[in-house]
């Protein structure tokens, strides 16, 4: 009965039952303690920072849905929001900030120009969209959006990470 | 509103005495054109120097406030405009001269003005990276406003394709 065969089917069914049971609660706790706890990286590229502004003071207080206010150092940061327009000469040095972030990070394109280049879509010196040069996860739309559409543009960011897998 | 009127008056007077005082001293190699608190002054490459110097020590327009460039790529030239503006003499404070010049556009050279109105620096630079004119006597002729790694023509000029369009 007992062999090195069955020992060996034994041991491996124990790891798959374990890693099942073990990987959702992991995946969910895991989840849920970066789901209220985003800190962004405090890059101001155009006039969107303004209702970057509004929505980190007191009448929206975006820290009731977990996003804090601008902090200093990109390094210990998780969600880039790319406030605006985004020129060409711009364009390393916001690659060069993503780069220096720690993983998982998150990036939301606020407003028309992040977006696709907005107003500027024909100019020489405008990038047409940030998802040129770094990967996107939330699309905000409006010139400028309002605050109450970034608060719904984190809770978008929010579910997005509620259902992501860590593994 | 009597003196308002007087005023205007005297302008369009003074900015006739300036264009008067132009036209008999360069009169070959000028044209001007009159407008309320503007004057055109177009002159041909070779006096540019001359006339510079005359409008800078003689008619005390002691500084440039802008210097730009036109594309006419029918007639195959560039225009560098200088709009300069004067802070010592008080009756000409209200007048703006757009003093200008033409020069091909398959070679595109000029003399710097840096030497008689040193406010002229970035405004050279920038238009040296935007329409690729060489502004010869410029101490520091290199790129201002534009990406490092610009790899085209120059953005303004017509025949630059802008993405997107």
């Amino acid at each position: 009965m007992v062999s090195g065969a069955s020992t060996n089917i034994f041991v491996g069914k124990l790891k798959d039952i374990l890693e099942y049971s073990i990987e959702e609660p992991l995946n969910y706790l895991v989840n849920w303690g970066r789901l209220y706890a985003l800190w962004p990286v405090h890059l101001e590229t155009a006039c969107c920072s303004v209702e970057w502004g509004a929505v980190s003071g007191p009448r929206y207080d975006i820290e009731r849905w977990g996003m804090l206010a601008a902090f200093g150092s990109l390094r210990q940061c998780d969600v880039l929001v790319i406030l605006g327009t985004v020129n060409r000469k711009m364009a390393p040095r916001v690659r060069m900030i993503y780069d220096q972030m720690p993983e998982p990070k998150y990036v939301i394109a606020m407003g028309a120009c992040a977006v696709s280049g907005g107003l500027y879509f024909d100019s020489y010196s405008v990038l047409q969209g940030v998802d040129k040069i770094i990967p996107v996860d939330i699309y905000l739309s409006g010139c400028p959006p309002r605050p109450e559409q970034l608060i719904e543009a984190l809770i978008m960011l929010q579910n997005k990470i509620r259902i992501s897998k860590i593994s | 509103m009597v003196e308002t009127s007087n005023t205007e008056s005297t302008l369009i007077e003074r900015e006739q005495k300036l264009a008067a005082d132009l036209k008999s001293r360069f009169g070959d190699v000028l044209e001007i054109t009159i407008k309320s608190k503007r004057i055109k002054i177009k002159v041909k490459s070779e006096r540019l120097l001359d006339i510079a110097n005359y409008i800078n020590n003689e008619l005390g327009f002691d500084h440039s406030t802008s210097v730009s460039g036109v594309d006419y790529p029918n007639s195959k030239e560039f225009e560098v405009v200088y709009h300069l503006s004067t802070y010592g003499r008080e009756d000409f404070r209200d007048i703006v001269i757009a003093f200008s010049t033409r020069i091909s556009r398959d070679e595109p050279k000029t003399l710097s003005l840096i030497n008689i109105w040193p406010s002229v620096e970035y405004s050279e630079r920038e238009t040296f990276e935007m329409f690729g004119i060489i502004f010869e006597g410029h101490p520091k002729l290199e790129k201002l406003l534009l990406p490092e790694d610009w790899n085209d023509i120059p953005p303004l000029r017509k025949d630059f394709k802008p993405p997107g369009r």
